[in-house]
């Protein structure tokens, strides 16, 4: 018998999956950024808000670049719904620590999805996945370098002003 | 035309002739390319089983159309029951011949 499947898709039915539920955390992501920029807009940390409208914009290209992958080897890319978007945070310290911790479960499905292709050798998603492997090394450098501001400018009045003024310089030092 | 899987109430088979796969229900069989059968496959998968038993879902009924809306079908319960069993069953015979074709 032929193997039909092979001819139409290029990744393996499993991994897959997978990769839609990966598209579901980045959108989720995405909003949940958005979110976080509303609050900085609010709050007058209008550098922290840019912050966030940026990384809202990056999660969004990331679900894209899954979604094309996923339609470009034969498979069917499913739009994502987003729900249980938080908007209630207590302090410019609580959001990047969510960001932080956000980051960190992402790494984590990444890494999952990896062992999956090896399982299964799927070796074309593995080597597509190894780009968001330096990906999430990056995000969650620039997350804690925020939260390493906290500890040294503090979390309230001028300090915090000050701190929102270095934000625009956290991200990507090691690639630019 | 080879028999793909066999479950209670459906059968898949492939035909590699055209390239395609055809699923026999109890009242008509219906031929679907690959992208298709994912497609299926999909709609299968989301459907949530606990809601016909938790009173979510009053009447027991599933409704899916496949191939762009040019077939529709109500499943019951044990059809849906069945169903998944029967998109399992089918796609592990899929990736049970991937992987004979692969090591020959
Ligand atoms: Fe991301
Ligand atoms: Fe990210």
């Amino acid at each position: 018998m032929k193997d039909l499947v092979r001819q139409n898709l290029s990744i393996h039915v499993d991994v897959m999956d997978l990769l839609n539920k990966q598209i579901e955390k980045e959108a989720h992501s995405s909003s949940a950024y958005l979110a976080m920029a509303s609050w900085c807009d609010h709050n007058a940390l209008s550098n922290s808000a840019d912050f966030f409208y940026e990384q809202a914009a990056e999660e969004r290209e990331h679900m894209m670049k899954i979604f094309r992958f996923i339609n470009d080897n034969g498979g069917t890319a499913y739009s994502p719904e987003v729900s249980g978007v938080n908007h209630d945070f207590k302090s410019l310290e609580e959001i990047f620590e969510t960001a932080l911790d956000q980051e960190i479960a992402i790494t984590k499905s990444i890494h999952n999805i990896v062992g999956k292709c090896r399982k299964l050798n799927d070796y074309t998603t593995e080597y597509f996945l190894q780009w968001f492997i330096a990906e999430q090394m990056e995000e969650e450098q620039t997350m804690r370098r925020a939260l390493e501001l906290f500890d040294l400018m503090g979390t309230e009045g001028l300090g915090l002003k000050l701190l929102d003024e270095r934000i625009p310089q956290i991200r990507n030092k090691s690639t630019e | 035309m080879k028999v793909l899987h066999q479950s209670q109430f459906f059968t898949s088979y492939q035909c590699d002739k055209q390239r395609c796969f055809f699923i026999e229900f109890p009242h008509k069989t219906i031929q679907l390319g690959f992208c298709q059968f994912l497609a299926f496959r999909q709609q299968v998968k989301e459907i949530n089983l606990d809601s016909h038993f938790n009173g979510q879902n009053h009447h027991g009924l599933e409704m899916l159309m496949l191939c762009n809306r040019q077939h529709f079908f109500v499943f019951n319960t044990l059809e849906c029951i069945d169903l998944k069993e029967f998109i399992t069953g089918s796609f592990a015979m899929l990736e049970l011949n991937s992987l004979l074709t692969t090591s020959v």
